[in-house]
């Protein structure tokens, strides 16, 4: 980030709220770097899912009336998600860490190059083009605990 | 053969797009020229006042935003 030269850019960009599940896994950790970057690119505002969860109503409000949400999920438990439709606001973009061939796991390391990949597919608009997973969908592999990010329980 | 040209100073969203037109034309499975510009002085003179801008056949498509890959596979097909 450092060498990356002053932005001079113009703001056509359509106004975006990124919510991150900021779970305390590794991959939930990651949504939350990826979406501060994401906000220093000017891709949008980072916001507070636990804030939206309890229904703060000008958060609610910002977020229907902006151009397009973005919800950034650590699993397949999609909890950031289902707080955005719990409040009636709609998801224009949605991904999931661990679908992006990130291994949610008990470790909290994680590389640049795990928040590159995610920042990228948000730019690149990867989660308006499939229908995300349901909730509890087996992303592959792994013990299952039922949450069916095959963490082994520790999520 | 299809140009595509990106104008801009090379921040992160100059970065973005260019990513975004590769992976598109990499999607579409065509040829093209894909051409980064960061002469101000160009930039200037094509009448980009907002970057990053995007060009396709010397077309102004796109100016101040970072397209999609959707949108811009969708631009490359009209």
């Amino acid at each position: 980030m450092a060498e990356t030269p002053t932005c001079s850019c113009g703001q056509n960009e359509p106004k975006r709220i990124i919510f991150p599940c900021a779970g305390q896994a590794n991959t939930g950790q990651l949504t939350n770097l990826a979406a501060i970057q994401l906000t220093e690119e000017g891709y949008g505002s980072i916001a507070c899912a636990s804030l939206l969860a309890i229904g703060a109503e000008g958060l609610v409000r910002s977020a229907k009336d902006v151009d397009e949400v973005l919800v950034l999920d650590g699993c397949p438990m999609i909890c950031a998600r289902k707080i955005a439709e719990a409040q009636g606001v709609p998801v224009g973009q949605h991904l999931i860490v661990t679908e992006l061939g990130i291994t949610k796991g008990s470790s909290k390391n994680f590389t640049n190059d795990d928040i590159e990949k995610i920042v990228a597919a948000c730019w690149k608009g990867e989660g308006r083009k499939k229908d995300t997973a349901k909730p509890g969908k087996k992303s592959g592999g792994g013990n299952d605990s039922g949450c069916g990010c095959g963490c082994g329980g520790t999520c | 053969m299809i140009k595509i040209e990106i104008l801009g100073t090379g921040c992160a969203k100059c970065k973005r797009l260019y990513a975004n037109a590769g992976q598109a034309v990499k999607d579409l499975k065509i040829t093209a020229d894909v051409i980064k510009v960061g002469d101000l002085d160009e930039i200037v003179n094509r009448g980009v006042m907002l970057t990053p801008a995007l060009f396709i056949n010397g077309e102004l498509v796109a100016e101040g935003r970072v397209p999609c890959v959707e949108e811009i596979v969708a631009l490359l097909k009209e």
